[in-house]
């Protein structure tokens, strides 16, 4: 099964003398149960294809095939809250959604517009909670009193409790610090390895999508300019160059050595495995 | 003398812990410093004192000679200048010329001198085709050029930039990065930088580093990070160049050089040497 | 959100556009006062020409007009039926067994909505043709002359030139907010009266703690560049009236003291 986009176009405003073109004819497919980047410079269309993914926006035209449904330009399209609990998505600075007394609550508050009892909803609450690292301890604190960190967090297990398949992450780490940064992203990834979930992150940091994401969509104008594997598209000199990608300095460094005389093989991605090939390779001579 | 003097300085918002607790400073006329530390150490809230926008509880804060108190608190705003972390937060006018123009009209500047005034700042940040724009049509980067523009119109002395670059993409933080640099080296100004990017670091004169409102390490960016130990242990990250030559010294590869190219060129010699 | 078409400003050029937007707000008082005294159609009938003519010289275009008066419709039906219902003079019109309407019912709700259909006019003019900065200068020069009571004209000058800033930025934020809560399985358009009220909380509770901290940043930023409430400042834009001012406010006054003598003449 994949999430395919079939010449699906959506234009804000549509009819009005302002009317403004964001996603011109996208064919995409997105393999699910990976871990997929969708990277693009601000304005390229980027958050508002993944608000297609859980039909907050619907297309202008053509249609969109995500999890057994379709959704289809200009046609009734029902159950539409049914989907939003399969597609979780968690906008850029979600802390700002938090609204209830309590952590426990804020984050049960998904469930229960479910119409799960509260009970139960509170086990799923504990359950998100306890996944992005959240403590015990802080449950009955209100989400008022916290870090800014550790709202995002809480947000993050908001959408977390809806136990939803594919999970969709719009600039998860706008504002963090490095460490902050660090530890959501591994979350994420751990989400993927451990329970098999789809996983698509809207992101600026190249590096980031460089270390942990397996496929990248590059958006510009609207439009898809590469869908592939994260890999061969900033392995290409010709093609970084092409669209002005910012190069992670990982690539920099790779190529560095390559100019020297190295094999680096392109499957290198953090510094940790560059660091342990070297090794081998100054032990080898 | 300094130009800013900060002398056992404490602060608390609350009365169990100290937000900043007994710090003690001092920045040379013209340099650009940064500050660094992890989320709630403390560098806002300095930031923030620094600006008269909260009244210490102990110590002193001197700048260009005057004491910061309620009386001086005037006089020292006009040497000083801060640019906030949120763009949006900051623009008061409804267009970038009223927005510049804000400051001005605070400063009683005569309404003929201020189309002069407001033009001359437009351009050193590159605004000059923007300046009838609306906020809602600007980017990130571009409403924190103008809130650069703004500060620069009142003719500070120093300049702070409280994590000015955080909420941008990649593009702004770049283009305000490079337009803090290009600041520094009118040496007009003394710039001080609250930042969490640690390659902006780089750029600046020295480094101040903050842990739970104490100074931590106060020094050249290089020493600094030759600490990587130290850094780790408040939670901070290295720049990528010494992340890699500590990976490699894990993998029993130890390096002179820390850039790059040298560290590639050294790779490359010690694989060759057997 | 965007086809809000009342109090929204049309940025072209025009001879209304041009004026000083003092007489224009002066001249829109005086004018509403004007149309709410005659009793007399003839009245009705000059004071629609001229507003008309007024239209047309703001080069405004008339559906716009009438997409400002849409949203009334409902309540002139309503008005309307509530006259028929009560009002029980005048020549009897239409009856249906025990339902009669009266011809005063009629006229009294025709009355209402001219009155109405005017001011709106009046009022969409004003806003149309008037900068939001201006129609902010407009009553901060108005105000000044409160100073002598201490009434603090400056400062709600200031405010409403923030709020008028920030109202493109708060619904933005609304929406990124109602986004959310709906990707947190929020029904804003359907469910019973409790979750009704749960998804207004929702939403009404992140805009506010966004909205305090957005002043409270705002204060800072005001504050740090050297604004103090109560100190004179200097001022970027200043208001110019000019002799074409001065006639169209003696314009509105002497429309007023013509619908005035109406009522005696007439």
């Amino acid at each position: 099964m994949a999430i395919k986009f079939k010449s699906l176009s959506y234009i804000y405003d549509e009819g009005m003398p302002y009317a403004h073109k964001a996603l011109d004819d996208i064919n995409l497919e997105l393999v699910e149960g990976k871990v997929t980047a969708i990277i693009g410079e601000t304005g390229s269309g980027k958050s508002t294809l993944v608000e297609h993914l859980n039909a907050l926006l619907l297309p202008s035209s053509g249609s969109l095939e995500i999890l057994d449904r379709e959704i289809v330009a200009r046609e009734k399209n029902k159950g539409l809250k049914a989907l939003r609990k399969e597609v979780g998505l968690v906008f850029q600075f979600s802390e700002y959604q938090l609204f209830e007394e309590t952590i426990l609550k804020d984050v049960a508050f998904g469930p229960k517009n479910y119409g799960i009892s509260e009970e139960e909803a509170n086990d799923k609450a504990r359950k998100a909670l306890k996944l992005v690292g959240i403590d015990e301890k802080m449950f009955d604190v209100s989400p008022f009193d916290i870090s800014g960190g550790q709202k995002r967090r809480i947000a993050i297990a908001g959408i977390l409790a809806l136990e939803p398949s594919v999970l969709v992450l719009d600039e998860p780490t706008a504002g963090l610090d490095p460490k902050g940064a660090q530890e959501m992203i591994e979350i994420f990834i751990t989400l993927n390895r451990k329970q098999g979930k789809t996983i698509i992150i809207v992101s600026h940091d190249n590096e980031m999508v460089y270390n942990y994401a397996e496929n990248t969509v590059l958006m510009e104008k609207g439009r898809i300019a590469y869908c592939g594997p994260t890999l061969e598209l900033f392995n290409n000199d010709e093609l970084v160059r092409k669209y002005h990608l910012l190069e992670p300095q990982l690539v920099s460094f790779k190529r560095m050595l390559k100019e020297e005389g190295f094999k680096v093989p392109a499957e290198i991605r953090t510094i940790g495995e560059l660091a342990k090939y070297m090794g081998k390779e100054v032990r080898k001579r | 003398m300094s130009l800013i003097e900060v002398k056992n300085l404490s602060f608390s918002y609350n009365d169990t812990s100290l937000a900043i607790d007994d710090v003690s400073f001092s920045i040379e006329k013209g340099s650009y410093t940064t500050v660094i530390g992890h989320n709630g150490s403390g560098k806002s809230t300095l930031a923030k004192l620094l600006a008269g926008l909260l009244e210490a509880k102990k110590g002193e804060i001197i700048i260009d000679g005057l004491k910061m108190n309620e009386e001086n608190i005037y006089e020292i705003r006009k040497k000083l200048g801060i640019v906030f972390q949120n763009p949006d937060n900051q623009f008061i006018g409804s267009t970038v010329r009223d927005d510049i123009a804000f400051g001005l009209e605070n400063r009683r500047v005569a309404q003929r001198d201020m189309d002069p005034i407001i033009d001359q700042y437009a351009r050193e940040v590159g605004l000059t085709d923007f300046l009838d724009k609306e906020p809602t049509a600007l980017s990130g980067g571009q409403k924190q050029r103008v809130a650069i523009a703004g500060v620069m119109a009142m003719k500070p002395d120093i300049i702070i930039f409280d994590e000015a670059t955080s909420m941008l993409d990649p593009k702004g933080k770049a283009d305000i990065k490079k337009l803090i640099n290009e600041l520094h080296d009118t040496g007009r100004f003394t710039i001080i930088s609250i930042t969490h990017d640690i390659e902006e670091v780089l750029s600046g004169d020295d480094c101040l580093v903050l842990n739970k409102g104490r100074i931590y390490m106060h020094d050249k960016p290089e020493k600094v990070f030759a600490r990587p130990d130290e850094l780790r242990k408040i939670d901070l990250d290295i720049p990528f160049n010494l992340k890699v030559k500590e990976a490699l010294y894990k993998n029993g590869i130890k390096l002179k050089s820390s850039d790059l190219k040298g560290m590639a060129k050294e790779l490359w010699q010690l694989s060759s040497n057997h | 959100m965007n086809n809000l078409v009342f109090g929204k400003y049309i940025p072209i050029k025009s001879p209304i556009h041009d004026l000083d937007p003092r007489a224009k707000i002066a001249a829109l008082f005086v004018m509403i006062a004007a149309v709410f005294i005659p009793k007399s159609w003839y009245c009705y009938a000059l004071l629609g020409v001229i507003i008309l003519g007024i239209v047309l010289l703001s080069h405004i275009k008339i559906t716009m007009i009438l997409k400002a008066l849409k949203p009334t419709m409902f309540m002139m039906a309503f008005l309307l039926i509530i006259n028929c219902l009560t009002v029980k003079t005048g020549t009897v019109l239409l009856s249906y067994k025990s339902f009669v309407i009266y011809s005063d019912a009629v006229l009294n709700t025709l009355f209402i909505v001219v009155r109405l259909l005017l001011m709106i006019m009046l009022t969409t003019i004003l806003t149309a043709t008037t900068k939001p900065l201006d129609l902010t200068l407009g009553i901060e020069s108005l105000l000044s002359p409160l100073k002598v009571i201490h009434f603090p004209y400056h400062e709600i000058a200031m405010m409403i030139s923030i709020a008028l800033r920030f109202i493109p930025t708060i619904i933005e934020e609304t929406m990124r907010i109602m986004n959310s809560q709906k990707s947190r399985g929020v029904d804003f358009e359907e469910g019973k009266l409790r979750e009704k009220i749960n998804a207004i909380l929702s939403l009404i509770i992140p805009l506010f703690t966004v909205a305090f901290q957005r002043a409270f940043e705002l204060a800072d930023a005001m504050e740090a560049r050297g604004y103090v409430p109560d100190q004179e400042r200097t001022k970027y834009h200043t208001l110019k009236f000019r002799f074409k001012d001065f006639l169209f406010l003696l314009f509105a006054h002497i429309l007023l003291a013509l619908m005035i003598l109406s009522r005696f003449y007439l």
